[in-house]
């Protein structure tokens, strides 16, 4: 990846990063060298089971990890060129919310109970832009209005129990672009929410990003959300970066073992007696006694004896499509890629990712989230 | 609002009359003649005694009695005192001005002091300094409220007086007045401290802990993510939403409170009706107690109806009365 690291005209750029916990039974690497870049408008996909560190990851971009137990173990997050890891606390509030702005998974905890929607979302304005309360009040109701929803004017006097949760995460993005930010995180923004009104959190996502020329990091564990809106896709696992690519090189081309693993646990559409779930065996590692060489080698289920020597590596194995896996240069081993299951079953599969996203995010969930 | 306002005072009925009801039962069962207690130690000739009997109706049935008091009661009429051939809300009025002042003042010490040491732990968590307070909290908590008031009055009324020959002291008797040495208002701050001690100590202790719970909360998170500062974060998030159980506490703890007023009170002399129920105890004088745990069960309740409308003014999920359904 050395190409990426020397370039420095992008919007985001995380370079080599690490992110350590100092805990009692030892040093948890919660996030361990992983480098992307995002430019403006482009969407990255960050996707990786429950404690794959792709939250940890974020939450560092955004300086709010808690330090201590959490340390900079390396690396370098900048933001236009300029390093966020060297900044003080005083200029790193001058960035969050109004620069780099975050929405999370469950919007009802998300939002302060005691305060009226229309004052929340309108609060960045006050901090960033010196706007008057009556300003930032007016200027919300705009930005609700924005993110569809209905009498606008009457809803911002709601408190957030009021609303239902997809009108909650709506609010939660009116907040977030309040100072129209140029790097939107989006942490499993849609896990929390009924089916169909996860398609709706996307859609609008898109649309605002469509007008605004926002970078979005989407984070997930869920393959079809990231399927429609991901430009790149970087799959994490124990802390590690294991895949990295453009979208259709990973959903097409997927060339680590995990990122297979990921795609045959989603459910398709004609689930018939031949082609049953395969789910992933067994269970993350554990991030202080992680196995030797590669992370995932305990529930490989190609594993070789060289899996477990060495510290594994991304390595480019096509033109901007990484792996961390040692066999993905053996055109051989591709073979047992899920694209190449029997021919319909495994255009069945992907097609599935790619077209009814949100729907089969929900029955995923129940596997993999926790 | 109001029809919620409406059956909390109708709630106030069989709390009251299950009070009177175990009061007057403990009267009749607890011994010595009420007679003797009116007349005194002098001897007295039957036909006054005869009279004394009929005119406190205690040759009557002890549920007639308890009808009588009950009358009485509502005509505003809290009795005569024995001993001092006053009627009770008489000597109550009088006695009033000076609980309900120390009270207030007690109040004030808990809410400012207590919830300064709770939300100064909570930001210092683990530090020296928290450890210091908890410690602190710990200590006064367990220890009882007359101790203190007497530990307080050997330190400052005795000792500093003699380390710093008579310059510094405080008042440790009485309300001050035209006989005492100090101006009033000193006279309120050994007494008021005592009497919020325990209290203060509780408060500290609950404003530490749902501190600390709130700053987890994801909303917290939310407002970090603004680029709202520490300071803003706590001063405009966290603490209205840490402040309802604090709230809670200190309108049940008022209760409490008020009984530790008899012991803060009869330990500094201070002239209010804890004192004078604390005296009623000791000469039987069954009217004044009666009368004082009444008054003290009245103001408890409003009281506490009080701080239950205020959750809605602090937390605006809670809404009285109906509403339609969300």
């Amino acid at each position: 990846m050395a190409e990426m690291m020397n370039k420095s005209n992008h919007l985001l750029e995380l370079d080599d990063f690490r992110f350590f916990f100092s805990t009692k039974d030892g040093l948890v690497k919660a996030v361990d060298g992983v480098s992307y870049t995002l430019d403006a408008g482009e969407t990255i996909g960050i996707v990786g089971e429950s404690g794959s560190g792709k939250s940890v990851c974020a939450m560092s971009i955004m300086g709010l990890n808690p330090t201590p137990p959490g340390q900079v173990g390396g690396g370098d997050i900048r933001l236009n060129g300029q390093s966020l890891l060297s900044m003080s606390e005083k200029e790193l509030r001058q960035i969050r919310g109004n620069r780099i702005a975050m929405i999370f998974q469950d919007p009802l905890s998300s939002l302060n109970p005691v305060y009226r929607v229309g004052k929340q979302v309108g609060e960045g304005l006050m901090i960033h832009q010196g706007a008057s309360k009556k300003e930032a009040l007016r200027r919300a109701v705009e930005l609700l209005d924005m993110v569809g929803i209905p009498n606008p004017a009457k809803r911002a006097r709601d408190y957030p129990h009021q609303f239902s949760g997809g009108m909650r995460q709506r609010a939660m993005i009116a907040m977030a672009l309040a100072c129209d930010p140029e790097v939107l995180i989006a942490d499993e923004p849609t896990t929390a929410l009924d089916v169909t009104i996860q398609a709706q959190i996307l859609e609008l996502m898109q649309k605002m990003q469509q007008e605004r020329g926002t970078a979005i990091i989407m984070i997930t564990h869920d393959l079809g959300v990231v399927a429609d809106m991901a430009d790149r896709i970087l799959v994490m696992y124990a802390g590690k970066p294991v895949e990295y690519g453009t979208a259709d090189q990973v959903f097409y081309r997927p060339l680590h073992p995990y990122t297979w693993g990921l795609m045959r646990s989603i459910p398709k559409r004609t689930l018939d007696d031949d082609q049953p779930l395969t789910p992933i065996k067994g269970n993350p590692p554990s991030l202080i006694d992680l196995p030797k060489g590669c992370a995932f080698s305990e529930r490989c289920p190609y594993l070789r004896p060289q899996c477990r020597h060495g510290r594994l590596r991304m390595q480019q194995v096509d033109e901007g499509h990484y792996s961390a896996c040692l066999q993905s240069f053996e055109s051989s081993f591709l073979l047992n890629s899920p694209r190449h299951d029997s021919e319909a079953a495994g255009a069945d599969a992907l097609g599935a990712v790619a077209n009814g996203g949100a729907a089969q995010g929900f029955a995923q969930r129940g596997g993999t989230d926790g | 609002m109001l029809q919620y306002i409406i059956r909390r005072i109708l709630q106030f009925i069989p709390v009251f009359l299950g009070v009177t009801i175990i009061l007057f039962t403990l009267r009749a069962v607890i011994p010595g003649d009420p007679v003797r207690m009116i007349a005194g130690e002098r001897a007295i000739p039957e036909t006054t005694y005869q009279m004394i009997v009929q005119n406190n109706h205690l040759d009557q049935p002890i549920y007639t009695q308890y009808v009588y008091y009950l009358s009485d009661l509502l005509h505003g009429d809290l009795g005569h005192s024995y001993q001092k051939n006053r009627s009770v809300l008489d000597i109550f009025a009088e006695k009033l001005p000076y609980s309900a002042s120390l009270a207030l003042c007690a109040i004030l010490v808990e809410i400012i002091i207590g919830l300064l040491v709770g939300i100064i732990s909570a930001i210092k968590k683990y530090s020296f300094i928290d450890l210091l307070l908890t410690l602190s909290t710990s200590i006064l908590v367990s220890m009882p409220v007359f101790w203190l008031g007497m530990l307080l009055q050997t330190f400052f009324g005795v000792w500093l007086k003699g380390w710093t020959g008579g310059a510094l002291s405080l008042p440790v008797s009485g309300a001050g007045g035209p006989i005492s040495a100090y101006p009033p208002i000193l006279h309120y701050i050994l007494p008021a401290v005592t009497l919020a001690s325990v209290s203060l100590a509780f408060t500290a202790r609950i404003m530490r802990s749902q501190l600390l719970e709130v700053m987890n909360q994801d909303y917290i998170r939310t407002a970090f993510a603004k680029g709202l500062s520490k300071r803003a974060v706590i001063v405009k998030h966290a603490l209205k939403n840490a402040m309802i159980p604090v709230i809670t506490f200190i309108g049940i703890d008022f209760g409490t409170m008020l009984s530790s007023a008899i012991l803060t009170e009869s330990v500094f002399s201070w002239p209010g009706i804890g004192r004078e129920i604390f005296l009623a105890i000791g000469q039987r004088d069954w009217p004044i107690v009666m009368g004082g745990v009444v008054l003290i069960v009245i103001i408890v309740m409003i009281i506490n109806l009080i701080i239950d409308i205020s959750y809605a003014l602090f937390d605006p999920r809670i809404r009285y009365g109906k509403k339609k359904a969300e």
